[in-house]
């Protein structure tokens, strides 16, 4: 009888160890960084939580970073700049919705993209998103047009009341434009002049007249 | 009383102690008696669920029974989540590859249409946050022979990064989206904007 209760113990523990394993594995999607790494990751995380921000975005980073191949260290250093950049996206913006916080936190990740380049995007009316200006600022930054020429177009077409529509548009045109073979800072400063009135204001869309119509 | 006598005393007590007692043949049985005549002591209900207990099994049934609770652990522990749609782990829900007409479409989630054109590949995935940068949780079908691969897929609405990734290994941004800045990590990612008026 004892050597038959010795044998469950031993088997329930053995099954027991390997379950605790493998369910760790399948519910721990960070088990692959190294044991210092995720020290740091697990670190960040708990800053994040505490200062209060969307420490769901850091553990994504990292899973981005497990999926690419990137090594445990890299990992580990970008989810420290992301949460430095959530807190500077933070001070910055104050209490703005986590994706366009987490969207801000990105584009301060940029070469030369500064929060002063952002500033006049904060205190923006009610029901108005940041988040269609920010993704094409990211995207003309990436085309290689300087960040300070880039933020500040966006910044005029902001202040020109203009909304996700006429910032995807941008950026289809400008697009269309590199494509033909426009030098990138080029077709931003025609497709800028197309779209601002000699007084800054947006000027209608082709297609759109200036009243609505009846 | 004097030293000496105390010791005396003390030796006289162990000399006692040691020295066994005998009982008589009848002892036994009158003392076993008394105990049977005694009414058991009433036991409540939970402490016969509390009280330990020996069981028997073989080492296969053992082996067997700890792997069916094991089973059970795993399998609940990787489907359960908590009331915001969040995984235990914090992360949002995978998002299936479903057909148009079962996807729930609220203000909240709206349904997208990514197509890729890959004639060589293999395989190709659509990767992103919103499936927490799975490679294998969202594979694209091949929709006809010029090489365009296509899924659909519930994305809440807000911005969301993602990439195709070609034969599980080619990390391709979308070439119709706006690109993300740099992501760090040597690959770049492409930007999906989920409107509560969107649908793509």
């Amino acid at each position: 009888m004892s050597r038959h209760l010795s044998s469950l113990r031993a088997a329930v523990r053995l099954v027991g160890l390997v379950a605790v394993r493998a369910g760790a594995q399948t519910s721990d999607p960070l088990f692959k960084l190294d044991q210092t790494s995720r020290f740091v990751v697990d670190a960040t995380i708990d800053s994040a939580k505490v200062a209060g921000l969307p420490w769901n975005f850091l553990i994504l980073r990292a899973r981005e970073g497990i999926s690419k191949g990137a090594d445990s260290r890299h990992i580990a250093a970008a989810v420290r700049a992301r949460f430095a950049s959530l807190k500077d996206a933070r001070a910055l913006f104050g209490n703005i919705s986590d994706g366009e916080l987490n969207a801000a936190a990105g584009l301060l990740e940029a070469r030369g993209v500064r929060p002063e380049h952002l500033a006049p995007l904060k205190n923006q009316p009610r029901g108005r998103s940041i988040v269609s200006a920010l993704t094409v600022l990211g995207d003309l930054v990436t085309k290689g047009i300087p960040s300070e020429e880039a933020s500040s177009a966006i910044i005029k077409l902001w202040q020109g009341g203009a909304g996700d529509a006429d910032f995807m548009g941008l950026y289809h045109n400008v697009e269309s434009d590199i494509l033909q073979g426009l030098n990138p800072g080029i077709a931003l400063q025609n497709r800028m002049r197309e779209s601002l009135g000699p007084s800054g204001k947006l000027l209608p869309r082709a297609g759109e007249s200036e009243t609505p119509s009846p | 009383m004097t030293e000496s006598d105390d010791q005396t005393y003390v030796e006289w007590i162990a000399r006692e102690a040691r020295r066994p007692v005998v009982m008589g043949p009848a002892a036994r049985t009158r003392i076993m008696d008394a105990v049977r005549a005694e009414p058991a002591p009433r036991r409540r209900f939970w402490h016969r669920l509390i009280e330990p207990r020996l069981i028997s099994a073989s080492p296969i049934a053992s082996l067997a029974l700890a792997a069916g609770l094991v089973g059970i652990g795993v399998f609940g522990g990787t489907f359960v989540n908590n009331r915001d749609g969040l995984t235990s782990t914090g992360l949002p829900q995978a998002v299936p590859a479903l057909p148009i007409a079962r996807v729930p479409v609220s203000d909240t989630v709206k349904v997208m249409t990514f197509r890729f054109i890959a004639p060589q590949a293999a395989k190709v995935s659509l990767v992103g946050d919103f499936n927490g940068w799975s490679v294998d949780e969202t594979p694209m079908t091949r929709v006809d022979n010029g090489g365009v691969w296509s899924v659909t897929v519930p994305l809440s609405v807000g911005r969301h990064l993602y990439s195709f990734v070609v034969d599980s290994q080619d990390w391709i941004a979308d070439p119709r989206a706006p690109v993300a800045p740099d992501d760090g990590f040597g690959h770049a990612n492409s930007v999906v904007l989920v409107s509560r008026g969107s649908s793509s």
